[in-house]
């Protein structure tokens, strides 16, 4: 059964006078539980891709469904809770929020599900143990080598145990080891939980780890 | 609602305890300088009106003054009525005053002014003019051939320095005329200058009551005002209503229903000068206030648009802004308090120096709650449209930074 359908998108960027087509009807279906990633050059429109599905931006035109309901439809206000819900993010740049530390950044977003304190912190400490950052739960991101931070992001998009998990590159500003981490952390998680992952990543090597890979060229899949 | 309320005090509370804290200081300093400065000046005039008040009571009119009813000129039988409110619960005393048109000279200078007579030992207790004796002394109920002036009476030599027409610069001991209207001149000793820094007071002149029998040449049993002093702890409002239930027939009046028009000029003016400068404080505060947030959510434009992309509610962001003023407000009035606390011990400890006397702040718990609640209420306004500005912002364009 497809999370993600996505028909004839286009989304276009008014940029001074010029119109950037960064994307130009691409139409593509994501399996629940597959962990897909996108490729292509810089600058094809992947990145445009992810937030278009993950509901961060909005196309110009084009039909984008997830989990049975048009997108479309949906207000901002909807998109927010509903982001909130379903949807786990992890950022090329970690996109922690600096003031709080790493088990209060984790434990905000069940925080804003409504539910208990105790369980927040409970579900918060159990996914910082399966990321193994369970020492490091009282630190703040600046405390931490950028590996680390990009696990608590990791950690910050499981915690509510969301049904797609959208990563933008999150091994851009890794090192090869941590990386490794990251994509074997990715995996695990797709495998142990079936949750659908989908991954922008433009690393050749990366390959191995998805169970498919969409490439966008010029705005379009092939 | 209780849990968006929650997540805005989770995160107002850690990124305040965590961003930058020389900042959010030096914002908290500004806020309690702010409400400092709001309650400072309303002290100030509301200690200049309580020197007034108290002024007032102590040497113009006491607690309650009698005056004729109507358009009569005098009170008649005016002893018999002394006697009579001295009788009544609740009060202390009562003494009657009598004034005698006259024109006082002394060498070259005469100033047109009516005579105050008094018992002295009535007057002792019902005011405290007897108290602020400059130099020389009060009069007793014996003087004869004396006159007890104010201040502003004897003037100075170099009498520029004067607010009114004045004798010049007599002191204790020196001789003046009195020209009373009814032909009848008299030179009196000066007994005592008194200093009351009651203008209205400190620009009379006093004789004794047997003193003015002799001008006038018969008993005098009439007075112009009686003037009451209640005993401590009781309401001048129900010892008016006792004395009327009495069958006092005068017209009786607390001291703050015949002072009531006296200072309303004043008071008006005050609460004018009051009312712009607590105007100015607040556009002062919402400014700081605005400035500060709209650089720390610029600051922080990133961290509102992953916020709101990993699904925290826009409204939930606004208020956390909103709950970080607040509580920067809120510490800022508790510090606020703290200082308006100190100025109120020092300036009780130095009053003020006015012509008119020494002032110490008088703090209303009224104005502190008023100017407390528009300062919060600046917060929110200036806490809220910053955060608003940004949060509203599309969540790439603020991701971004």
């Amino acid at each position: 059964m497809d999370v993600i359908s996505v028909r004839d998108l286009f989304r276009v960027y008014r940029l001074g006078n010029i119109d950037v087509h960064a994307l130009n009807g691409v139409s593509i279906d994501i399996g629940a539980g597959e962990f897909v990633g996108i490729m292509g050059p810089s600058g094809s429109g992947k990145s445009t891709l992810l937030h278009q599905i993950s509901l961060l931006d909005r196309p110009t035109s084009g039909f984008i469904c997830i989990q049975s309901l048009d997108a479309g439809q949906l207000s901002d206000r909807q998109r927010t809770k509903f982001r909130l819900k379903h949807f786990g993010y992890v950022f090329q740049d970690y996109a922690l929020v600096p003031e709080l530390t790493t088990e209060e950044n984790v434990s905000l977003l069940p925080m804003a599900l409504g539910k208990p304190d105790e369980d927040c912190h409970e579900a918060s400490v159990e996914i910082l143990g399966v990321v193994g950052l369970k020492e490091r739960l009282s630190h703040l991101p600046r405390e931490l080598s950028g590996g680390e931070q990009q696990r608590v992001a990791i950690a910050r998009a499981m915690v509510n145990q969301p049904d797609i998990i959208f990563a933008d590159e999150p091994c851009a500003n890794l090192d090869s080891i941590n990386s490794k981490r990251i994509l074997e952390l990715f995996r695990q998680i797709n495998e142990e939980n079936g949750q659908t992952i989908v991954m922008i990543s433009h690393e050749d090597e990366d390959i191995e780890y998805f169970d498919r890979v969409i490439r966008i060229f010029d705005g379009k899949n092939l | 609602m209780l849990t968006d309320l929650k997540i805005s005090f989770f995160l107002a509370t850690r990124i305040l305890k965590r961003s930058s804290k020389a900042g959010t200081l030096l914002t908290i300093f500004i806020i309690a300088l702010v409400f400092t400065n709001m309650i400072f000046l309303s002290s100030v005039i509301g200690g200049s009106i309580e020197l007034m008040n108290q002024q007032t009571v102590d040497y113009y009119i006491s607690n309650i003054i009698i005056k004729p009813k109507d358009d009569n000129r005098y009170i008649d039988n005016s002893s018999g009525l002394v006697a009579k409110v001295n009788r009544i619960p609740g009060v202390y005393h009562a003494s009657a005053r009598y004034e005698m048109g006259a024109s006082l000279v002394h060498k070259s200078n005469e100033i047109a002014l009516p005579v105050s007579v008094f018992n002295p030992d009535d007057e002792r207790m019902v005011t405290k003019i007897h108290e602020m004796m400059k130099e020389g002394q009060f009069l007793t109920r014996e003087d004869r051939g004396q006159i007890l002036i104010g201040n502003y009476v004897a003037g100075n030599k170099d009498q520029s320095k004067d607010f009114f027409e004045s004798l010049g610069g007599v002191k204790t001991g020196d001789s003046i005329t009195v020209n009373y209207v009814n032909g009848v001149s008299r030179e009196y000793r000066i007994k005592g200058v008194f200093q009351t820094k009651s203008y209205q007071t400190d620009y009379m002149v006093f004789v004794s009551w047997n003193e003015i029998e002799d001008v006038l040449d018969h008993p005098l049993d009439q007075s112009v005002e009686i003037l009451v002093k209640t005993e401590p702890g009781t309401r001048e409002d129900r010892v008016k209503k006792t004395m009327m239930s009495f069958g006092i027939k005068e017209d009786v009046k607390t001291w703050k229903e015949q002072a009531g028009g006296l200072f309303d000029e004043s008071i008006e003016s005050f609460q004018i000068i009051n009312n712009i400068t607590l105007l100015v404080s607040l556009i002062i505060a919402i400014v700081v206030l605005f400035i500060v947030i709209m650089i720390k959510t610029l600051h922080n434009r990133r961290e509102i648009g992953v916020l709101k992309a990993i699904g925290i509610d826009e409204n939930i962001i606004i208020q956390s802004y909103v709950v970080q003023t607040l509580i920067i407000g809120i510490v800022g009035i508790i510090i606020g308090f703290c200082i308006i606390q100190t100025l109120v011990l020092y300036f009780s400890l130095y009053p003020i120096e006015f012509p008119d006397g020494n002032v110490s702040l008088y703090v209303e718990s009224g104005i502190m709650i008023e100017s407390a609640i528009l300062l919060l209420i600046a917060c929110i306004i200036a806490g809220y449209f910053p955060a608003m500005r940004i949060a509203r912002e599309d969540i790439l364009t603020a991701m971004r930074g």
